[in-house]
């Protein structure tokens, strides 16, 4: 955590201006946390979290829950607001303007802008009840880009193939299982073209028969080299797929690493007891 | 003595005929101006900026909490003396004090509609990059018209039959027409009649239409085929029209209503 005490040692300084996203590291870095603070009320979910993700990487957060993981994933595409802290996408300062050394919240349109290139993948799916699989994933790129809806609608039916879902094109998502919905959301995330896609507990609320499609999709996009940050209780999943693993416990990152060293030598008490209690699971 | 013959006479006449459309055409301006000012008060009433919220829960209390003759005679008789000089046409107060009221109404149907969309709805929309407008419009919107329908169609039934109360400021519609053509010959009793018939009509077809429009909008109806000739998965004329078609209702469904606006 060398980077965590350099910043410690920035925020001394008067006014505490965000460091403009290093020119050298601006190729590299998708994602950049510093120092983020989220209260709820009273509760502090996000206490002082620091972290990167680099271009093509899978960074897969771990922890029990109301550890501030989920909450961290919304605030990178602001469906949650910060307190304090900053959080760059792309070099891009997310859901604030920097004025004067002052951060304001950055308008509707800029903050719609940046969400368009980054796909949600939710726990709940969140499909749009009253359109059918192919209407759902065609939806953003038509209203929000401008293409051309016929050009939509072949790009849609590619991603659906590629979710093997390409016969349930028609279908409304109330007639879909769980997987399949949840692959359908994932295709319609994708169609936006998105720079970084967020996975939120995204097989949490299937049947555990149906888990393993899901995986099997977020596997493929991980080996496409898609830039990814994953939430999940999967750990097969993320020994398998992680670049980085992050374990997440009372809103702090108590400990981060490669998946060997998290799963197997990791450093902390916490992360002992957390994999200890899955593992009796 | 009751006179048939006065029904009959009059059922057909243009005075009639005339009247109907009057009160056929307020009722669809008045419930229009009604929804769209409407939607306006329900997302404003939805605003977490209080500002914003509480003067709808004035307006809407005070429209809902007094009788909307009441709220015609302060336009017609009252605006007048507090502002000389302004003096609005029958068909303009009538449509003015109809719109407010009815817009008080709608605000809370709409806003109960809006409510019963799952808020992921919104949250997915604003994932993909939606802004609150096109959300709204293309996402919720849709969503809340299966609520907001089926108590919207009693409004309207409900509205046909309130404009009677324009009689009082003179207004030839249905009501109307039917005291100030009774008067003379003593015959209001039959004319009442003839009025209560229109009345039962513009309510009947309605009736046919309301049904007919919230059957197209169920999107199994255009998924097993629907009329013969369309394909599945293809779009009803309604939902079309209207942009979207609305995933089928659970059973047990609130179609049926009972949300009368009793007021």
């Amino acid at each position: 955590m060398t980077q965590q005490q350099s910043y410690n040692g920035y925020q001394e300084q008067e006014p505490p201006l965000p460091s403009a996203v290093p020119q050298a590291t601006e190729n590299t870095e998708m994602v950049r946390v510093e120092q983020a603070v989220k209260r709820f009320g009273d509760l502090l979910v996000l206490n002082n979290v620091s972290m990167t993700v680099k271009r093509g990487q899978v960074v897969v957060i771990i922890g029990p829950s109301g550890s501030g993981k989920t909450t961290l994933l919304r605030c990178i595409n602001h469906l949650e607001k910060i307190d304090s802290g900053y959080i760059y996408v792309d070099g891009q300062l997310v859901g604030y303007r920097l004025v004067k050394g002052q951060l304001v919240e950055a308008r509707e349109a800029e903050i719609a802008k940046m969400r368009a290139q980054i796909g949600f993948v939710f726990q709940r799916f969140n499909l749009f009840a009253h359109m059918t699989a192919l209407e759902n994933i065609i939806e953003a790129p038509v209203h929000v880009l401008g293409i051309p809806r016929d050009e939509a609608i072949a790009q849609a039916m590619e991603l659906l193939r590629k979710v093997g879902l390409e016969e349930k094109a028609h279908v409304y998502p109330h007639k879909l299982s769980g997987g399949q919905q949840q692959r359908v959301a994932i295709a319609r995330a994708l169609a936006m073209r998105p720079k970084l896609m967020l996975f939120d507990e995204a097989t949490s609320a299937l049947d555990p028969e149906l888990v393993g499609e899901v995986l099997k999709v977020m596997r493929q996009l991980a080996e496409e080299g898609m830039t990814m940050v994953v939430v999940t209780h999967e750990m097969g999943f993320a020994r398998d797929v992680a670049d980085h693993v992050i374990f997440m416990d009372h809103g702090v990152i108590v400990e981060e690493g490669p998946p060997e060293q998290i799963f197997d030598d990791p450093q902390n008490e916490r992360t002992r007891n957390f994999l200890g209690l899955i593992a009796a699971d | 003595m009751f006179d048939w013959d006065a029904v009959w006479k009059f059922i057909v006449s243009p005075f009639f005929l005339q009247a109907a459309w009057t009160t056929l055409w307020l009722s669809v301006v008045a419930q229009l101006a009604g929804v769209v000012l409407g939607l306006f008060l329900a997302l404003m009433r939805m605003s977490r900026f209080k500002w914003l919220s509480f003067p709808v829960q004035v307006y809407v209390w005070f429209f809902r909490g007094s009788p909307l003759l009441v709220q015609v005679l302060l336009l017609w008789d009252g605006l007048p003396k507090l502002v000389p000089g302004l003096l609005f046409s029958q068909i303009t107060c009538i449509l003015i004090a109809f719109s407010l009221n009815e817009a008080a109404y709608m605000s809370e149907i709409i806003r109960a509609g809006i409510s019963s969309v799952d808020p992921g709805q919104m949250e997915a929309a604003r994932a993909l990059g939606m802004r609150y407008w096109l959300a709204m419009r293309r996402i919720i919107l849709p969503q809340a018209a299966r609520v907001i329908i089926p108590p919207l169609g009693n409004e309207f039934n409900n509205m046909l039959k309130t404009t009677s109360i324009a009689s009082v400021i003179g207004l030839e519609e249905l009501t109307g027409t039917a005291e100030i053509l009774g008067a003379p010959s003593f015959s209001i009793f039959e004319l009442l009649i003839v009025a209560t018939l229109y009345y039962l009509l513009l309510t009947t077809l309605w009736d046919y239409f309301q049904r007919w429009i919230e059957r197209r909008l169920d999107p199994e109806y255009a998924a097993k085929g629907g009329r013969p000739g369309r394909r599945p998965g293809q779009k009803s004329w309604a939902q079309r029209v209207l942009g979207f078609g609305n995933p089928p209702l659970e059973s047990g469904e609130l179609i049926a209503g009972g949300h009368g606006g009793a007021r």
